[in-house]
């Protein structure tokens, strides 16, 4: 160890530190990261895999750093997660008793007592929350400068779990607005798994100036995949009602086997509703029960109560015994357990990233694995099985998206997003900081060059400040200080303001007054539109966005639509892997016998319908565009039929249009007529669509704003155009003879 | 109006005006109407003096002379033998907290807590000086132990809350006093000052088993006012500024809780169980008229503070316990800038640098450039007139006709925070 350049540099009470812990040697990423951070002068990006000892790549010079500077002073570590913060306090702790340096982890679960006592003599390590920072710039707005003064780094753990997202944008608003009251710049470290783009993390970290990258590229840990599927035989139909309890097979099965393969461990089960949450977790528990075992299987969702909450809570932290929470997709980040054994994911999993995010989760320690166990439940075949069934969607989704990540793909991050959610929460704690602000200077704290919010224009600006004012979010004194209003007081002075992320929004779908369950809707509806829910198909009658809630009615007849609600947005390289596994022979070798099995059966469907050239399937009351692209592209299409006057909406398979008595022609004419049209203004897009209410304050957004921010994420226009330019028009089948009919 | 100006306080009163602040003597001086303000604030004095109590709320818009009125209070308050503290509000000092910003209020006013002999603060260790001169001078009359007197005169503190343990540092200030222990002495003034931060360092200083702390600081005020009483002076004036900042704290509860104690002590001056205190708070109508985030949104303040309906179309109540400033008028600027010329050459009017026309063409300049904020706010044009007899006192032979042609007045763009703003913006005359 001691021919290393960089153990040298080293402060001598770290080096003799690591000698006594017995290390042989530095690994790669500290020996490239040390000489980066030791001066203490620029911005660096670690990346490499968990267990890499990338942490101490980042801890051991910025301390020596810190052991060097003649007065005391501060190193800020940023976690997405308490129990991170919890594991990372262990770890430093042990060092820096050696170094007298003291070690201070701040969030939720924190004792005031803790807290007052950094505030008094704010020196040594700062483990902090992004939100615990956010309220704390929020109720301790003027001491932030005394604080935050003696600032030598700013760590940023998991960086790449921020990118893109509302969290992220929370995140580099906050540093700008501790760097604004410091009045200058505090090199900032991430910490990031593999990154896929290196130029969006740097951009991300610090947006105006190069970024020094240590990347080390490591075969990673063993990873293990399995995908299970499961066959829910056919019953009578008329043996249960929507509202009756169904006794489905396939998801007793699973919970046995779950059972069997989770318990004694701590692990993560994803189902992909509440709905779903609740009956793993009973499933689960009966097992245990029938086992003579303690409860072992904890729900967490966001429509639990406290008490359930806070016992499900409590059951992950403790440490005695094993425990597995169940839980929604959405909430994932609200999940606070430390390191888990195995992943489950049971459906088709949102997106690659979400599903490699989830499985980070695993094999955190050295030597273990990471292990993802996938599920997938298909109906069997009948002669009234739907085009989802038969193409058998659910597996050969799950199997596109794990093969992409054994690829090490995934969906890039969404960083062109507006953000006018987190735009309204930083706004609302920058006036809670400093007590007031005029318009002005909010506009240049927050949207000035390089500042988080950059590319919100003036005027749009003063739109959002005028409709927080109409809504009592804001009022004006007549100094021009912007200050809370009514609304913006509740808000701004609730605990759950500081988090920017909504914990896991679902629909009530509702038919005349009875509630017939929860949904969880990642698409936007407009009435008129038909879903499928509890086995039924359903006709959108109105959306109500405060009470999120859906009124749908019986749908007569037809063949029930593709969309089911399903969470999370598909990319387009999912779709078209899935297009390729289709065509593909042969066996993928993750999946279990009946999964493969699935799959063949998809293939055999793929092939009667001719999918592989057929663009438009015609489906009697309606067509499918058959597009294999992603769902902003989906949606983007549909949003440009809908402005010509059809009834679109975008599914699995691609576009759905109704028909409506339009001839075949017609709507071919109304294709070719938008693809060759420019594309009209967002306003008149969207001017039908509901529920674009994405993020946590979108409905505090003037109708224009919220349009801007949601295509920013959801639409992809220039795909949507480029695909209808390609489309042959004429490879529409619709000879009699067409095996695809009778199958339909 | 002949009589000569000193030119310690002629240079005093130049300079602060200059920089645009209020300056702390001599403001009779420059003081212009408002005569029926001050004479009820002149009755609360009295008051005050006489052993009652007194509260008032002087509200008026941003620039239209809270300070300066204040100011002018403090000093008659001092003339008339009263102990006189103030302290602006900001989110840091407030009246009720729980993180050491009320702590922090009372030792701000403590620090500044001023007599006539001591007008610019830290007048405290007098006071308590005083107490124990007059203690011994009266136990020297009466022939017994100075320790005895002031036990029996620290009884009254005693029925107090926090009593004992006021009376108790004063004890131990007398016992530093009498054992030249001046380590004691300084730790009891310390106490006072609301210096300690925990019970611990308090307990072992001084043997007291409490501090002057969040929760405490009305109390505090209420002893010391008894004590200053009992040292010998007329009684404790608290001067109140900035409460819009109250206003613009963000935390609701926190805003309350302020109001909370501003609530206890209208209550107890109104019904007069607080002896020798008078207190006047400063701030915008804002402050006090919004239902939701101001003083009205307490609803028990907001009924006592209900202004005298039949106080309107010209008539005046200067009775109750919200006085309104209004703006200066025309006349009590032309009449304020004849006073500065008068202070500026010394009060020798043949020292005049500026002819009455001069003054006239001056005012007409001025609300020409800057239109409503020539009368909101009196604090540039006061700022560009003495640099304009400045040069003129420098430059001798200069044409004020010329220089007033070319004068530059800002408006006023007070309460700016730290945060640049980049000029000719369109928000930065945002309205919503």
């Amino acid at each position: 160890m001691s021919d290393s350049q960089a153990f040298l540099q080293l402060d001598h009470r770290i080096q003799r530190y690591l000698w006594s812990e017995s290390w042989e040697a530095l690994r790669e990423v500290q020996e490239l990261a040390i000489p980066l951070i030791l001066p203490g002068d620029r911005d660096v990006i670690i990346a490499a895999s968990t267990a890499s000892g990338k942490t101490e790549a980042a801890f051991l010079p910025a301390l020596t750093h810190m052991l060097r500077q003649r007065e005391e002073s501060l190193i800020v570590y940023i976690s997405p997660l308490k129990a991170l913060i919890n594991d990372q306090f262990a770890r430093l702790q042990r060092l820096c008793e050696n170094l007298e340096i003291p070690v201070w982890p701040w969030h939720g679960d924190i004792g005031a007592a803790s807290k007052h006592k950094f505030a008094q003599n704010p020196q040594g390590v700062l483990l902090i929350t992004p939100e615990s920072l956010e309220a704390t710039l929020c109720n301790r707005g003027t001491s932030i400068a005394a604080m935050f003064k003696r600032t030598t780094f700013i760590i940023i753990d998991e960086l790449h779990s921020f990118i893109g997202s509302e969290r992220g944008k929370q995140l580099q608003s906050l540093l700008h607005r501790i760097e604004t009251v410091l009045g200058r710049d505090v090199p900032r470290i991430g910490l990031s798994a593999t990154l896929g783009d290196i130029a969006l993390a740097t951009k991300f970290l610090r947006p105006d100036r190069p970024v020094a990258i240590v990347d080390v590229p490591s075969a990673g840990g063993e990873l293990r995949v399995l995908v299970k599927g499961f066959e829910e035989p056919i019953v009578d139909r008329a043996m249960h009602t929507e509202d009756g309890p169904r006794a489905e097979q396939a998801p007793l099965a699973i919970s046995r086997h779950l059972f069997k393969a989770l318990r004694g461990s701590n692990n993560l089960v994803f189902p992909n509703s509440r709905r779903e949450v609740e009956r793993y977790t009973h499933l689960l528990n009966i097992l245990c029960d029938e086992d003579r075992r303690p409860k072992e299987f904890w729900p967490h969702h966001g429509n639990l109560s406290n008490e359930i909450r806070n016992e499900t809570e409590t059951a992950l932290k403790q440490h005695e015994h094993p425990a597995t929470a169940v839980c929604t997709s959405t909430l994932e980040l609200g999940i606070d357990i430390g390191a888990v054994r195995s992943v489950v994911q049971i459906g088709t999993p949102p997106s690659v990233a979400s599903l490699r995010q989830r499985l980070g989760r695993s094999g955190r320690r050295e030597g273990e694995p990471s292990i993802l166990r996938g599920y997938v439940i298909e109906d069997a075949l009948d002669e009234k099985s739907g085009l989802a069934s038969q193409l058998r969607l659910d597996t050969v989704q799950m199997a596109a998206v794990v093969s992409l990540l054994l690829e090490h793909w995934w969906e890039p991050p969404a960083v062109h997003g507006a953000h006018y959610s987190t735009f309204i929460q930083q706004l609302l704690s920058a006036i809670a900081q400093y007590g007031g602000l005029k318009a002005a200077q909010a506009f240049q704290l927050l949207c000035a060059t390089y500042a988080p919010f950059e590319g919100v224009p003036k005027h749009d600006f003063a739109e959002l400040l005028r409709t927080l004012g109409k809504e009592e979010v804001l009022t004006q004194d007549h100094s021009g200080l912007l200050l809370h209003g009514r609304i913006g007081d509740k808000i701004v002075n609730h605990y759950s303001f500081y988090a920017a992320f909504v914990s896991d929004e679902e629909f009530r779908i509702v038919t005349s007054g009875k509630t017939l369950g929860t949904l969880p809707v990642s698409q936007m509806l407009t009435p008129k539109q038909r879903i499928l829910f509890g086995g039924r198909t359903w006709i959108v009658e109105e959306i109500d966005e405060a009470h999120k809630t859906i009124h749908v009615a019986p749908a007569q007849g037809g063949a029930p639509p593709l969309f089911n609600g399903g969470a999370g947005r598909v990319h387009t390289c999912v779709r078209q892997r899935m297009r390729e596994l289709y065509m593909a022979r042969g066996v993928v070798p993750f999946l279990d016998t009946t999964a493969q099995r699935f799959l063949e059966e998809g293939r055999e469907a793929f092939k009667c319908l001719a999918l592989q050239d057929q663009v438009v399937l015609d489906q009697g009351s309606q067509m499918i565009l058959v597009t294999w692209r992603g769902d902003s592209a989906n949606e983007a299409i549909a949003c440009l039929l809908m402005a010509r006057g059809l009834h679109a909406s975008a599914g699995r398979l691609g576009v759905e249009v109704q028909r409506s008595g339009r001839s075949h022609g017609e709507i071919e004419s109304i294709l070719a007529d938008v693809a060759s049209s420019p594309v009209p203004p967002l306003d008149e897009l969207l001017a039908r669509a509901s529920n674009l209410v994405r993020q946590k304050w979108d409905s505090l957004l003037s109708p224009h704003l919220l349009h801007e921010t949601y295509a920013s994420l959801n639409l992809d226009l220039d795909e949507a155009k480029n695909w209808l330019a390609s489309i042959p028009m004429l490879a529409v089948s619709r000879q009699a003879d067409d095996p695809a009919k009778d199958l339909l | 109006m002949n009589a000569p100006i000193r030119p310690k306080d002629r240079d005093a009163i130049i300079q602060s005006l200059r920089a645009g602040v209020v300056p702390r003597r001599g403001q009779h001086l420059i003081q212009v109407g408002r005569s029926h303000e001050v004479e009820a604030l002149v009755a609360d004095i009295d008051r005050v003096a006489d052993g009652g109590s007194s509260f008032r709320f002087v509200i008026g818009e941003y620039g239209a002379g809270k300070t300066f009125f204040l100011n002018l209070v403090r000093t008659i308050a001092m003339e008339r033998k009263l102990v006189v503290a103030n302290a602006d509000l900001n989110p840091d000092r407030r009246l009720q907290a729980s993180g050491g910003q009320a702590r922090s209020l009372y030792a701000e006013l403590m620090r500044n807590l001023a007599t006539r002999t001591k007008p610019y603060g830290g007048a405290l260790p007098g006071a308590v000086e005083k107490f124990v001169a007059t203690a011994k001078s009266e136990a020297e009359k009466q022939g017994v132990a100075t320790e005895q007197i002031i036990h029996s005169r620290l009884e009254e503190l005693t029925e107090l809350v926090h009593g004992y343990d006021f009376a108790d540092v004063i004890s131990a200030y007398c016992r530093g006093a009498e054992e030249g222990n001046e380590q004691l002495k300084s730790d009891a003034i310390r106490w006072l000052r609301g210096e300690f931060a925990t019970r611990t360092d308090a307990r072992a200083a001084l043997g007291v088993r409490t501090i002057v702390d969040d929760a405490s600081v009305y109390d505090q005020l209420k002893l010391m006012a008894r004590f200053v009483r009992l040292a010998g002076y007329a009684g404790l004036f608290v001067c109140l500024d900035e409460l819009v900042n109250i206003y613009k704290l963000a935390n609701s509860q926190a805003r309350s809780g302020n109001y909370e104690q501003i609530l206890r002590m209208l209550n107890d001056s109104l019904q007069g169980t607080s002896v020798g205190l008078g207190f006047v708070l400063g701030g915008t109508p804002e402050f006090l008229m919004d239902t939701r985030r101001g003083v009205y949104s307490y609803a028990a303040l907001q009924s006592r503070l209900a202004e005298n309906t039949f106080a309107a179309g010209g008539l005046v109540d200067y009775s109750g316990p919200v006085l309104r400033l209004s703006s200066l008028a025309l006349e009590d600027f032309y009449l304020l800038l004849r006073k500065i010329r008068h202070v500026y050459a010394g009060g020798a009017p043949d020292r005049y640098l500026l002819p009455d026309s001069a003054i006239t063409c001056f005012m007409e300049h001025c609300a020409k450039r800057l239109g409503d904020h020539f009368f909101r706010t009196p604090r540039t044009t006061i700022t560009s007139f003495i640099n304009l007899l400045a040069i003129l006192e420098q430059n001798p032979g200069t044409d004020w006709a010329m220089l007033i042609g070319g004068l530059e007045v800002q408006p006023d763009e007070g309460g700016k925070g730290d945060l640049a703003i980049e000029p000719e913006d369109e928000l930065a005359s945002f309205r919503l």
